[in-house]
């Protein structure tokens, strides 16, 4: 069909009512995107933004806000594995520990980022990747580890990281299969040159995980090429 | 569709936005509280009026914010509308629940499945709206618009926004022909169009 005799849909499809054929046809031209159908659509959807507009007002309880929040705040509750702690996990995590450890300040924030750790480490769905260990080192001596858990987030530990200056900073990305690497965080090094960074929060699809020195305060996109990119 | 008062409190504000839109892109979780300030009643009252279920509505809402916190980075900060694009999605997510709950999830003679919400609420779509359609002016012209259209034409209505009903269906909930229905919704959703000034050229 033509982006003319699907025009009169576009607010239909807008709202998730259009039906079949117009419905896989817009589908089909937004999924290309059809300059036509996704200028039509955007005008479509502030049709149906303003109808929502228009929706009498309801209050939420006090209590989701402190909801919506707990989701990014935290990693889940509690780990459904209980106990369980594969060795070479073990084994990272006492580093992590000591490393938390060592750093001694903002002890309520660490044992936060801990049990963070901790469900992302204890995820049976959790997979890592280690890197600089093999061959040649993205940088010398660079070498760490990095955990990604589909549900509950990232670790990544680091040593030896390179040295960077007071006005920049490290950049974690997760790199989905297809599409712009995401943001996944910002850190800095001890001055030992260790880092352990956690990053809570689902992981959408990522196939590679690269850390880049950015700008202090990060940017959107990487602007220097990443100086670690292990694929999952 | 009655009261606008919804948005009184909300003055659109870009740059505050724009503001958000770059902390959760940077996984700041304190964007995350000042996004629910600024669209969390919003969000609630659109959901809520779709389940009429209070603490379903909470849990849509919560999975509404975590939808736009996993896709900020997908967002043009500088460009989007982030209340309009929020709303899409807490909206889907409410009309979805109303699916799964009435078994027309198996149904495919209308758009189903997460590709087809992925379309809807795709953040190109929202990139330079104008910020003034969730304005109280506009909420005005939308009820004034309802207002002027037949019984049947608001029902239609009425049920495609809050019940996300297929056309097919609202023909059989209302005992009316297919073709009857279809003509009320184009031509209650074009009228709307026009009043809002979102008709989109010939």
């Amino acid at each position: 069909m033509t982006c003319g005799e699907l025009r009169r849909d576009y607010t239909s499809y807008a709202l998730g009512i259009a039906e079949d054929p117009e419905r896989a046809e817009i589908a089909e031209h937004l999924a290309r995107k059809c300059p036509e159908c996704v200028s039509g659509m955007a005008s479509a959807m502030a049709t149906v933004t303003a109808m929502s507009g228009a929706v009498p007002v309801a209050e939420p309880s006090p209590r989701l806000r402190r909801r919506v929040m707990a989701t990014v705040e935290k990693a889940p509750r509690r780990s459904r594995a209980g106990v369980f702690v594969p060795w070479a996990i073990t084994a990272a995590m006492s580093i992590a520990l000591v490393a938390i450890g060592i750093s001694g300040r903002r002890q309520i924030g660490d044992t936060a980022k801990l049990q963070q750790a901790l469900s992302i480490l204890n995820d049976p769905a959790a997979r890592d990747v280690t890197f600089g260990e093999t061959g040649k080192p993205p940088l010398p001596g660079t070498r760490g580890r990095i955990f990604v858990s589909p549900g509950n987030g990232v670790v990544f530990i680091g040593a030896s990281l390179p040295r960077i200056d007071a006005g920049k900073t490290f950049e974690l990305w997760v790199i989905p299969a297809r599409g712009n690497p995401i943001p996944a965080g910002l850190f800095r090094s001890q001055p030992d040159a260790t880092a352990v960074f956690v990053r809570p929060g689902p992981v959408e699809s990522a196939a590679a995980v690269a850390v880049t020195v950015e700008p202090e305060g990060g940017s959107a996109q990487p602007t220097t090429t990443p100086f670690i990119v292990t694929r999952l | 569709m009655t009261i606008p008062g919804i948005l009184l409190a909300l003055q659109m504000s870009a740059e505050h936005d724009e503001n958000i839109a770059r902390r959760l892109q940077r996984r700041d979780p304190e964007a995350m509280g000042d996004l629910y300030d600024r669209f969390g009643r919003m969000a609630y009252s659109v959901i809520v009026a779709i389940v009429r279920d209070t603490a379903v509505a909470e849990d849509l809402v919560q999975e509404t914010f975590l939808r736009v916190w996993n896709r900020a980075h997908a967002f043009e900060a500088g460009r989007g509308a982030l209340g309009p694009w929020l709303l899409a999605i807490a909206r889907n997510r409410a009309i979805d629940h109303l699916r799964s709950l009435s078994a027309r999830m198996d149904r495919n003679s209308y758009e189903l499945g997460s590709s087809g919400t992925y379309l809807r609420e795709h953040p190109s779509l929202f990139v330079d709206m104008e910020r003034e359609v969730l304005n109280t002016d506009h909420a005005r012209l939308i009820r004034k618009a309802i207002s002027k259209l037949s019984a049947n034409q608001q029902k239609a209505i009425e049920l495609a926004y809050y019940e996300g009903l297929s056309q097919s269906e609202m023909a059989e909930r209302m005992g009316e022909p297919l073709g009857t229905v279809k003509t009320w919704v184009r031509t209650a959703l074009k009228l709307l169009r026009e009043e809002l000034g979102q008709e989109v050229a010939a």
